[in-house]
């Protein structure tokens, strides 16, 4: 009888050792994402890395973490401690008007990392990266970009107090690895949607656009305006990019063809262009109206070429900058 | 009388036994077979294959030209038997030279018979050509805007033509519905095809159908469509929508059997496919 009621006693306290502490569960929470108007429904979410609740808020966290040690020798050396370094929110996540080629020291400018969850074309200019998991790798290892040591990363977030524990609840480990790294940052990127500008609010009949900004849509949106939409969408493509590649005839012996960028807060977004020439939306407006050059690599969708562009008058221009800043979120 | 029982019972169990075995096999020889299609696309131009990105066409009109690239829809495809019976193959099809899985289409469970035509809208009519059909690419980014009327482009064929300069120009074919000057009336400028063809669809066999579009015949018949004067991109030009509308009827033919100009289209296509470069992806190369 007394062994039994020991075992009574004994029981619920050996219950309440054995059960794992809340914040150490691996229960994570799906991500849900959004699904705004006019947006694709194919995206880009792996199948071995879906979003969760856990696993953006760990990735935000690294995304924008300066202070752990692994940056530390990065900083001395001049190079960016983390993404955020880089990519600014207030500039749709790319570098702002200082981040040009000569103070990046990289082959290209930087595109902003806002709606990429349906990019299926490939990341990047050339869109020659495949995967968001792969371009946190990129950017890690690139001597031009973070340049880190990926196992140094790896070793120092491991000692971290707080970072195995996020780890867990992300990912069911503490055991860190630098694909998880990878894999958290990715879904951090996934999650920057932006579809609540002044244009996606008229677009959801809840406020009007002014007169110069309409007209400025409807030079956006025809070929004998402005031309815009064969190569950044707008009208039922609300991502305002095919992100397919094109030669858009900067320069005559230019034989490359690069990504079209997204003109969601393309006025967030200077310098211009994969190598930053234009630090003006208006020097990009004269550069379409006025300045595209001929070469037999240039795209056919730019029509207009054979007259330098698509001749647009300072009226016409004023009107076209006045619809792409409707496409700010602020 | 016991015995008498057990006989009548098994006679009862035999008999409804034959008529389940007997129901089974009407049901099996009611049943009509189905069978697999693909249909495979091609181009040709100049009565030779196409070749994607050669200035060596000459159009009805006289003007060189080169073709780049063809994107385009086809939908409310039917076969037609000798019955007059229809089968629906599908609701929409895009057909896109950059993406060569898009030109072969795979239907199946076609009821066997022999059919004797094939009926296709080119483009997209009324009922779907509706703005947000499509959210996802490619198909997406054929989207017409809604200032010209909406919906899709029927098709976008882009190249280049010489101007009696002898300059450069990008051709821009882009077909979908057109609109007066100050687009406040609309113009359907999709149109229907129907072509015999002699199939006699069987189990268990790959029925191909081969779709050519004769690239010539957007220029000719019954008008001769001059680049230089009605120009390279048309999406606000209704005169020049309705001469490659009128034109389009004898643009597509349809045949089970490849013919020689057909087979030589697409060995140069997969000799091209194969010598194009692919995507050069970034390398990880992971510790």
């Amino acid at each position: 009888m007394k062994k039994h009621l020991l075992l009574l006693l004994i029981l619920p306290l050996i219950l309440i050792a054995c059960h794992p502490n809340p914040d150490d569960l691996f229960n994570p929470t799906p991500y849900e994402l959004p699904s705004p108007l006019f947006f694709p429904h194919k995206n880009n979410i792996p199948a071995d890395n879906p979003m969760t609740e856990e696993g953006v808020e760990l990735g935000k966290l690294l995304f924008f973490d300066d202070t752990t040690r692994h940056c530390e020798e990065r900083q001395r050396r001049s190079n960016p401690s983390c993404c955020a370094s880089c990519h600014h929110p207030e500039h749709s996540f790319e570098g702002g008007p200082e981040a040009t080629l000569e103070n990046l020291g990289t082959e290209h400018t930087m595109l902003p990392l806002i709606n990429l969850v349906w990019n299926t074309t490939g990341l990047g200019w050339r869109s020659n990266v495949k995967t968001l998991e792969d371009m946190v790798y990129a950017a890690y290892t690139d001597p031009s970009e973070i340049n880190a040591d990926t196992t140094e990363v790896v070793r120092q977030l491991q000692q971290s107090a707080t970072y195995p524990k996020l780890f867990r609840k992300a990912f069911g480990t503490d055991k860190i690895n630098f694909v998880l790294v990878e894999k958290a940052i990715a879904q951090y990127v996934r999650s920057l949607v932006f579809a609540d500008s002044k244009f996606d609010r008229y677009l959801r009949g809840e406020e009007q656009l002014n007169q110069d900004e309409l007209n400025g849509y409807r030079l956006f949106i025809t070929e004998k305006g402005a031309d815009c939409f064969h190569c950044h969408g707008g009208g039922s493509n609300a991502l305002f990019t095919t992100n397919l590649r094109y030669n858009n005839g900067l320069d005559a012996e230019d034989h490359g063809t690069f990504k079209a960028p997204t003109l969601r807060n393309i006025a967030l977004t200077a310098p211009y262009m994969h190598d930053g020439r234009f630090s003006t939306l208006d020097e990009v407006i004269d550069f379409y109206s006025d300045s595209v050059q001929y070469s037999v690599f240039i795209s056919p969708l730019m029509h207009h070429v054979n007259q330098g562009g698509t001749r647009l008058t300072p009226e016409e221009k004023q009107q076209l900058k006045a619809f792409l800043n409707t496409l700010t979120q602020e | 009388m016991y015995h008498c029982n057990r006989i009548i019972k098994k006679m009862k169990n035999r008999l409804v036994l034959s008529i389940l075995a007997i129901a089974m096999m009407s049901t099996s020889c009611t049943k009509p077979m189905n069978g697999n299609a693909e249909i495979r696309v091609g181009y040709t131009a100049n009565g030779q294959p196409l070749m994607l990105d050669s200035l060596c066409y000459t159009n009805e009109a006289g003007n060189r030209f080169m073709v780049n690239e063809i994107q385009w829809f086809i939908s409310k495809v039917a076969l037609i038997s000798e019955k007059g019976d229809e089968y629906s193959l599908g609701k929409v099809f895009y057909f896109d030279t950059n993406l060569p899985e898009t030109q072969i289409i795979a239907t199946s469970s076609i009821p066997c018979q022999k059919y004797t035509s094939m009926r296709f809208t080119f483009g997209l009519d009324q009922e779907d050509n509706v703005t947000g059909l499509f959210p996802d690419p490619p198909e997406n980014n054929m989207f017409w805007p809604d200032h010209l009327g909406g919906g899709y482009h029927y098709m976008k064929l882009n190249g280049w033509y010489l101007n009696p300069n002898d300059s450069l120009i990008p051709m821009n074919i882009h077909l979908g519905i057109g609109q007066n000057e100050d687009q406040s009336v609309f113009y359907q400028n999709y149109f229907t095809v129907e072509l015999p063809l002699d199939l006699n669809l069987e189990e268990g066999a790959t029925n191909v159908i081969h779709l050519n579009m004769n690239i010539d015949n957007w220029f000719r018949n019954p008008h001769t469509y001059d680049i230089n004067v009605l120009g390279g991109a048309i999406m606000q030009n209704q005169e020049a929508q309705q001469i490659l509308k009128e034109n389009g009827h004898d643009v597509f033919e349809v045949s089970t059997d490849e013919s020689q100009t057909l087979r030589i289209a697409r060995a140069i296509q997969d000799i091209c496919r194969k010598a194009s470069p692919k995507p050069h992806f970034f390398s990880l190369k992971k510790s």
